[in-house]
C-alpha cells in the first residue's frame, strides 16, 4: 500500500512536469492570456478614444444655426449652446457648404416622422459625431424644459428600473440569479474536456508508441499508472485555467472602467444547496465517463492518428444536447430529451442544463447521477483492463474481445 | 523485500499453456529456476519464449498453468526487486536521460537522490556521463539500449530477467553488458536471459531450457544438455577427403575443418582408424563436447527440413 502511494505521487509529479514543461503546452496555455492581454489592450485604447471622443463632442462649443417647425426647441437654450435661428434654410445649409458656418440643425413639424436634418463641416469621421450629439442633446433638453419633469421625461425615455419577483412553493422564485451558479457546472465542465480530452486521449497512446508499456507494467500497477495521469491532467488543467484567468481577473479588477466591463453583482446571484451539490456531483460523474472513454480509447489504438477518427465523434456528444435546448428547457419530457438525459455521452450536458433550469426533479438527478458514477467506473476499469492487457498489442489495434477471452480461459 | 527461499525455486513454471485465438503458442510447459542461478532460456523466434516471460510477469494472462515468482503470481505493487529488460524496447523518447533514469528509480521504491546519484555514475561508467539532460530521442540506438539496460538493473534486482539483452549492440556494448550481467550473477542475482548467442549462454548458464513450438525440448544444466543431444563430437582437420562412414555423422565440415558425431557404440579408436583408413588425411583429431549451437541445429535442423522439404 504505502509501495502504491509512493508511486502515486512519484507519476503525478512525473506526468504533471513533463506535460507542463512541454513548449507545446506552453505556447498553448500563454497563447489565450496574451491573446485577451492584446484584445484588452486594444479595447482599452480604443475605449479610452471613444470616451474622450464622446465627452469632447458631448461638451463640443461651436457656433451653429437652426430652424425649428416643431416648436420644441427652447431658444435660450439653444443660444447658451452657441446656436442661432436661421432665417433661410436653404442659405443656411449653403453656409455651412462653403464653410462660413460650421453646422445648421433642421428640425422638422414633427421628430417622431421625420428626421432631424444636420448639416455640418467635415472634421473627420470621429469628429463628426459632435453635431448629432449637440442636435439630440439639445432637442432633449428642450423636450425636458416643456415637460418641466424629470420623473416624466424619464418614463417616455424608458430609462425607469423594473424589478420583477416572483413565487414558487410560496418562497420567492430565484430567477436567473438561481439560474447562472448551478450552470457553471456546465461552464467548468465544457472548459475541462476541451482543455483536457486531447491529453487524455495521448496520455496512454505514448506508453505504446514508445513501446515502454512493458517497462511501466512490470515496475507499476496500471491502476496506479492512470489514476496518476487522470490526476495529473486534472492539475494541468486548473494551472490552464488560472493561467487563462489571470489577465481576466486583473483586467476586471483594475482596469474594469476603462474597459467597459460589467460590474459584477454577486448579490443578485443565488446558490440554491439541491442544484449545486447536483450540479457538483453531475460534473465529476461526466468527467469520470469521458475520462474513461478517453482513456480506453487510448489503450485499443494504435497511434495517435487512429485514435482522433473516434476522438472527434466522441467529442460531438458533448454538443449534440445543444441542439435540443429549447426543448430541454421547456420538454424536458420530451422522447429526445429524455434519451439524452439518460444516454452516458449526453447525459453529462444534458442533465446540467435542466439542473439549471430547474427542469431536472430530485428522482431523475439521482439515477442519473448514480449512472454516471457507475458507468463511469466500469470504464475506467475497463480502461485499465486494455491498457494492462492491450497495450502489448504494439502497432495493431486492439481486439477487446480477445483480451477477455484469456481471461475467461485463464479463470477455467 | 527479498526474493528466494534456499529450498523453493524462485520461478515456478508448471503445466503453462497459452492460447491466441485457436492457436496454441505454448503447451504444458514446466521448468523451475533456482535461487543465484543464471538460465539460459532458449529458442528460435516465435517459439514462445517471450510470451512465457510476458505470462511470468503479469502482462499476459495465462491460458491454463501455474507461473509463479518466489511462491506467488507476481505483482509490480509486491515491490519485488525484479529487473526486466523486454525484446520491445522503449522509454519516454522526449524526456530528458536522467529525468527518465530517476523516474524508474523512483518506482522501483529508491530516493530522488539515490536515483540520481545512481544514474549519474552509471551514465559515467557506459560513457554517458555527458548526456544526462539530452532528450532519449537524441541518442543513437545503441546508446538508448544503455540508458534502458540501466533502469532494468537500478534497483539492484534479485532477479533479472533479459529478453534478447544484446539484440542492437556492438561488440564493445555487448562486452559492457556481459560484464554487468556477471557483476549481478557474482552479487548473487538470479538471472534468467533470452539470447541467440549460444557461446554467451556456455561462458554464463548453469542451466538451460530449450523451446520449439511451444514445447521444451532440451531442459537441464549446459551439460546435462550437451551429453542430451549427442555428448561427445570429434573436431578433425584433414587435407584429403572425409569418407561416408556408418560409424558418424558429420555435423560440420568447411574448409578442411570438420566436427564428426558418432553413431551409437563408436568409440575414439573406431573412429579415428575408419578415416586413417580411408586415407582422409588426418592432421589432428580432438574429442569435445558437442556445443549448444549445435544442438539448436539440430534441434530447428529438423523444422527447417521439413519446410523445405
Amino acid at each position: 500500500m504505502a509501495l502504491a502511494q509512493h508511486n502515486l505521487g512519484t507519476v503525478i509529479a512525473f506526468e504533471f512536469t513533463r506535460t507542463t514543461k512541454k513548449r507545446g503546452f506552453a505556447i498553448a496555455t500563454l497563447a489565450i492570456p496574451v491573446l485577451l492581454i492584446v484584445v484588452f489592450g486594444l479595447l482599452y485604447a480604443s475605449n479610452t478614444t471613444t470616451k474622450n471622443s464622446a465627452e469632447a463632442q458631448k461638451n463640443a462649443q461651436f457656433s451653429f444655426t437652426y430652424s425649428d417647425a416643431s416648436g420644441i426647441i427652447a431658444p435660450a437654450g439653444a443660444q447658451a449652446a452657441g446656436g442661432t435661428r436661421a432665417i433661410n434654410p436653404a442659405a443656411a445649409i449653403e453656409a455651412v457648404r462653403n464653410g462660413s458656418s460650421a453646422a445648421y440643425f433642421e428640425y422638422p413639424t414633427d421628430p417622431t416622422r421625420e428626421p432631424v436634418k444636420v448639416y455640418g463641416a467635415d472634421k473627420g469621421m470621429f469628429e463628426n459625431g459632435k453635431y448629432e450629439a449637440v442636435a439630440k442633446q439639445l432637442l432633449e433638453a428642450s423636450a425636458q424644459h416643456q415637460v418641466g419633469s424629470p420623473q416624466l421625461t424619464a418614463a417616455l425615455t424608458g430609462t425607469v428600473k423594473f424589478d420583477s419577483e416572483t413565487f414558487k412553493d410560496g418562497k420567492t422564485a430565484a430567477g436567473v440569479g438561481g439560474v447562472i451558479p448551478p450552470l457553471l457546472f456546465l461552464v467548468v465542465f465544457y472548459i475541462s474536456m476541451i482543455l483536457l480530452s486531447n491529453l487524455m486521449l495521448n496520455s496512454t497512446l505514448e506508453e505504446k508508441e514508445n513501446r515502454v508499456t512493458e517497462m511501466i507494467l512490470t515496475t507499476l500497477n496500471p491502476t496506479t499508472l492512470i489514476t496518476g495521469k487522470i490526476v495529473s491532467l486534472f492539475m494541468v488543467g486548473l494551472v490552464q485555467v488560472m493561467v487563462f484567468l489571470a489577465p481576466v481577473g486583473l483586467a476586471y479588477l483594475f482596469f474594469r472602467d476603462r474597459l467597459a466591463l460589467p460590474e459584477l453583482d454577486l448579490s443578485s446571484l443565488v446558490f440554491e444547496p439541491g442544484p449545486m451539490i447536483t450540479g457538483a456531483l453531475l460534473l465529476l460523474g461526466g468527467f469520470t465517463v469521458f475520462t474513461g472513454v478517453l482513456v480506453a480509447i487510448g489503450a485499443i489504438m494504435p497511434t495517435a492518428k487512429e485514435a482522433g477518427t473516434i476522438f472527434g465523434p466522441l467529442m460531438a456528444m458533448m454538443f449534440i444536447p445543444f441542439y435540443t435546448f429549447s426543448l430541454v428547457i421547456s420538454n424536458p419530457e420530451a422522447l429526445i430529451v429524455q434519451i439524452f438525459t439518460y444516454f452516458p455521452l449526453t447525459a453529462p450536458v444534458t442533465a446540467l442544463l435542466r439542473n439549471g433550469f430547474g427542469t431536472l426533479n430530485p428522482i431523475e438527478a439521482t439515477i442519473v447521477i448514480v449512472e454516471l458514477f457507475v458507468v463511469g467506473i466500469l470504464i475506467l476499469r475497463l480502461a485499465v483492463h486494455l491498457f494492462r492487457y492491450g497495450s502489448i498489442e504494439y502497432g495493431r489495434k486492439l481486439n477487446i474481445a480477445g483480451t477477455f477471452r484469456r481471461s475467461e480461459l485463464a479463470a477455467k | 523485500m527479498t526474493l528466494g527461499d534456499a529450498a523453493e525455486p524462485l520461478v515456478h513454471i508448471q503445466d503453462f499453456r497459452m492460447d491466441f485465438g485457436d492457436t496454441t503458442v505454448i503447451r504444458d510447459l514446466s521448468f523451475d529456476v533456482h535461487a543465484g542461478e543464471t538460465f539460459g532460456f532458449l529458442g528460435s523466434n516465435g517459439s514462445g519464449k517471450t510470451t512465457t516471460l510476458r505470462a511470468l510477469l503479469g502482462i499476459y494472462r495465462p491460458t491454463a498453468g501455474i507461473l509463479h515468482i518466489d511462491g506467488k503470481v507476481f505483482e509490480p505493487s509486491d515491490g519485488a526487486r525484479l529487473g526486466y529488460l523486454p525484446e520491445e524496447r522503449g522509454l519516454y523518447k522526449k524526456e530528458a536521460v536522467l529525468d527518465v533514469m530517476v523516474y524508474f528509480g523512483r518506482l522501483k521504491g529508491l530516493s530522488k537522490a539515490e536515483a540520481r546519484s545512481w544514474s549519474g555514475a552509471y551514465l559515467e561508467r557506459v560513457g554517458l556521463g555527458g548526456k544526462a539532460k539530452t532528450r532519449l530521442d537524441k541518442l543513437s540506438s545503441g546508446q538508448q539500449q544503455k540508458v534502458q539496460l540501466g533502469v532494468t538493473i537500478m534497483n539492484n534486482p534479485e532477479l533479472l530477467i533479459l529478453d534478447e539483452p544484446t539484440k542492437g549492440f556492438d561488440p564493445v556494448n555487448r562486452r559492457l553488458l556481459m560484464d554487468i550481467i556477471e557483476e549481478h550473477k557474482r552479487a548473487g542475482a538470479t538471472v534468467i536471459m533470452v539470447t541467440h548467442q549460444m557461446e554467451e549462454v556456455e561462458r554464463l548458464c548453469d542451466r538451460v531450457i530449450l523451446l520449439k513450438d511451444g514445447v521444451a525440448r532440451a531442459y537441464g544444466t549446459v551439460e546435462d544438455v550437451q551429453e542430451e543431444f549427442g555428448g561427445t563430437v570429434y573436431r578433425v582437420t584433414y587435407d584429403g577427403v572425409l569418407p561416408a562412414s556408418h560409424l558418424f555423422d558429420v555435423v560440420s565440415d568447411d574448409d578442411g575443418q570438420a566436427e564428426l558425431a558418432p553413431r551409437q557404440g563408436a568409440s575414439e579408436e573406431k573412429v579415428l582408424r575408419e578415416l586413417v583408413e580411408a586415407g582422409a588425411g588426418i592432421r589432428s583429431f580432438t574429442p569435445a563436447r558437442i556445443s549448444l549451437d549445435e544442438i539448436f541445429i539440430k534441434v530447428y535442423g529438423e523444422q527447417h527440413e521439413l519446410a523445405e522439404g
